[in-house]
């Protein structure tokens, strides 16, 4: 049972599609290669479907006498599922989250059907270190149907009506169209990213934690404008990226690179020192996040700009030193 | 570049310099020091071939940079699974792939002659029997056939089970599967599923979303296989220095595996286990980790087992380490000033975030957390996060808490002191 199997890969994916679709001519063959295939694909993949004279291609298909080509099979390719697929699946039904997912119904009715599959791995066998411990509660039923409401609006593009806590508490309520939700292993909360909805017409951009929310009912009324999740992380997006210097001092490069690798970036490194300087991009309403993290890399990680953002991690920095003197004071 | 196939036989080179194109973003051809210029030009032709779309080049007075450029909480597919589509084949897998699963796909069960007749019949496909019994052996391993004996005989049928069939008799599993499609365990096995079902995810994101992980999936199942059966694995770890050594070796392990510990906030995930040779738990990077094996059952499993699990109280990362170097150390004690009314949720981030520690208010508007951790400079690392509201810090060890004062001397030099121009 393997992970990394050709069967599961590019060419076996532009083989089955090709014979599906056969008969076809050369420059259909080539769209398939392109669009399933790799970049250089192209280079490769036609001349081993095309019946070459020297034999050397994959005896998948046969000219016809009109230049097109056909399928040396019989029927449309067939992929079963595999059992590393089952047990992935088998190994998901233990998260609470599928819950989500599934009705109780049809929660049993998989197990069952899953029942002689060994999962791919038990649930103890993973274990996250720094989650925090104050995760959603998937299983309760009030935040089932909120989330299986909003994942029928986010298809249907129905506006919905939502009432929800903010994170100061106050309460609020809204039309809003939803348009993709978002999960944080490290907070363990599902967040819904929207666009807030009046008189017809979207007036900015939001995210909703679902276990914030009290109420959600439907509107009935279908956005039909066209705004997507890209659009929405686009007006989200901070307006100047953060910079930041980092040394090679306790291997502080390779630290920062990985902790931040999920950030969009460029990085420019100083061959001499080895030093790297970064400008990062991140989303407006996580700025606070970002500055704790960086402060955490201590004096081996420089914040150089945008200003204000060097202001509030100095503010910071100073309050502490304050502290620190003032702890050595009471102990002298 | 004669030669040169998009395809690779195995991950684990390839898994290398995926990693430091993603990670390291930031090196030029000639300072990727392992193997030869040519391979670093393979490898590079590759990712830019898998990963077309991410790939971003710098000039620079080093030369061009290449690097991989993704805001991963902003994508609804992980790029990375990519390079699990590339596995090389020969053109019989292929060739019997398609023309074996045709022969079954009515259902009926057939045996290894029919088959290797029909083969040669229907499309002129000689093959030796061997080599049919092979490919038939090898996907009942993998589940697409079921193996059935009929007297002495085996037969074999397609599995009836498509993905496409799957999703669509269990209501909602298809949202799940693009949901787990970007798990960091095993999530391209989810976006393969979807890919058979001719689908995809398209509205679920990952915040804190490391999607290099899934380069380390490769070294996964060995490590699950074993731990589920008992047994040792034997691996060589390579450090980013020894990796970038072409003449490492690397350092030989053999170890009993416990648990994959993974950090949700810095991107790294270990494999936690016990050395039998050095009578300790450790954890190993699983990024550093190649050439997997099983080895043989662990008699004592259950045992260390248990002992692991009475050692996770006092682990507050992934370190099993410092009271075995250094002797003895005392619970780290640090003090925090809130305002529990106006800054309420700061003291909802220590009682999310304490793991193992205690929290309890010590004075008016102070907070002690103490934590009794083997490593204290892992809670000193944490630490930092609440720069500004840390009246004290007691216990850990001297050089721990030393280091914490010392930083903050520094880092006020930097932001505060002399030598602050940055912002003009």
């Amino acid at each position: 049972m393997m992970l990394f199997h050709e069967m599961y890969g590019a060419y076996f994916r532009i083989a089955a599609r090709v014979l599906g679709e056969a008969p076809l001519n050369v420059q259909r063959l080539q769209y398939i290669v392109a669009e399933e295939g790799f970049r250089d694909s192209v280079l490769f993949v036609p001349q081993k479907l095309i019946p070459q004279k020297d034999g050397s291609d994959w005896g998948l298909l046969r000219q016809n006498p009109d230049g097109t080509l056909s399928a040396v099979t019989k029927h449309p390719p067939v992929m079963p599922l595999t059992l590393l697929q089952k047990r992935w699946l088998k190994a998901r039904l233990s998260d609470p989250k599928m819950r989500l997912f599934l009705d109780d119904e049809t929660f049993a009715a998989l197990s069952e059907k899953l029942r002689d599959i060994r999962p791919l791995w038990e649930p103890d066998m993973f274990r996250y270190t720094d989650s925090f411990s104050d995760g959603d509660d998937f299983t309760a039923p009030a935040y089932r149907e909120h989330f299986r409401l909003l994942l029928r609006a986010i298809r249907e593009r129905e506006v919905m009506y939502i009432r929800f806590h903010s994170g100061s508490g106050r309460r609020m309520e809204m039309r809003y169209l939803p348009l993709a939700i978002e999960y944080s292993r490290k907070n363990d909360k599902f967040r819904l990213f929207c666009c807030a909805v009046r008189g017809g017409k979207l007036t900015g951009s939001g995210n909703i934690n679902l276990g914030r929310i009290e109420q959600v009912c439907g509107t009935g009324v279908r956005y039909e404008g066209k705004v997507t999740a890209e659009d929405y992380f686009r007006m989200r997006r901070c307006e100047s990226p953060v910079t930041v210097r980092v040394t090679t001092e306790r291997n502080a490069v390779e630290r920062f690179l990985m902790e931040f690798s999920s950030y969009e970036k460029h990085t420019e490194r100083d061959v001499e020192t080895g030093e790297i300087t970064v400008q990062l991009r991140y989303d407006k309403q996580d700025e606070t996040e970002l500055l704790i993290r960086l402060l955490s890399f201590g004096p081996v990680l420089e914040i150089m700009g945008p200003p204000a953002f060097r202001a509030q991690a100095a503010e910071r920095v100073m309050r502490q030193y304050a502290l620190n003197q003032e702890a050595a004071v009471h102990s002298e | 570049m004669a030669g040169f196939s998009e395809l690779i036989k195995t991950f684990e080179k390839t898994r290398d310099y995926i990693r430091d194109f993603f990670i390291y973003g930031c090196k030029g051809r000639s300072e990727f020091t392992r193997r030869s210029s040519r391979t670093y030009d393979d490898e590079k032709r590759r990712a830019e071939s898998w990963l077309g779309d991410v790939i971003r080049y710098d000039d620079s007075q080093h030369g061009r940079q290449v690097s991989i450029s993704v805001d991963s909480g902003h994508i609804p597919e992980n790029p990375l699974y990519q390079a699990y589509g590339a596995k090389s084949f020969t053109d019989n897998d292929i060739r019997l792939h398609f023309l074996l699963l045709d022969l079954l796909s009515d259902g009926e069960p057939q045996n290894l002659r029919t088959l290797t007749d029909r083969l040669s019949i229907e499309y002129g496909a000689v093959f030796d029997v061997q080599t049919v019994r092979n490919k038939l052996t090898e996907y009942v391993k993998e589940g697409l056939l079921i193996s059935e004996k009929q007297g002495n005989a085996a037969f074999y049928r397609i599995s009836p089970e498509t993905a496409a069939a799957l999703l669509r008799t269990y209501d909602g599993l298809d949202e799940a599967v693009r949901f787990y499609s970007l798990d960091e365990e095993f999530g391209v096995i989810g976006a393969q599923l979807l890919q058979s079902a001719d689908t995809r995810n398209d509205i679920f994101y990952r915040k804190h979303h490391y999607i290099v992980r899934a380069l380390e999936d490769s070294v996964l199942p060995e490590i699950l296989a074993a731990a589920e059966e008992k047994c040792r694995v034997r691996f060589r770890t390579f450090s980013a220095k020894a990796s970038a050594n072409p003449e490492s070796e690397g350092g030989a392990f053999e170890v009993v595996p416990m648990q994959i510990l993974t950090s949700a906030q810095t991107g790294r995930r270990y494999l936690a286990g016990y050395i039998p040779e050095q009578r300790r738990f450790h954890a190993f990077r699983l990024d550093f980790i190649r050439n997997v094996k099983r080895t043989e059952p662990e008699p004592d499993y259950d045992a260390l087992k248990a002992a692991y699990l009475r050692n996770l109280p006092h682990v507050f990362g992934v370190s099993f380490g410092m009271r075995h170097d250094t002797g003895a150390v005392t619970p780290v004690k640090l003090t925090v000033r809130l305002d529990a009314y106006t800054e309420g949720y700061i003291l909802e981030r220590l009682e999310r975030e304490k793991r193992i520690g205690t929290l309890e208010q010590t004075g008016e508007g102070l907070y002690t957390l103490t934590v009794d951790a083997f490593d204290p400079n892992e809670v000193m690392h944490w630490a930092k996060t609440l720069i500004g509201r840390i009246v004290s810090v007691e216990g850990g060890t001297k050089q721990a808490v030393g280091r914490f004062y010392y930083d903050i001397k520094r880092m006020r030099d930097m932001y505060g002191g002399d030598g602050n121009d940055a912002l003009s």
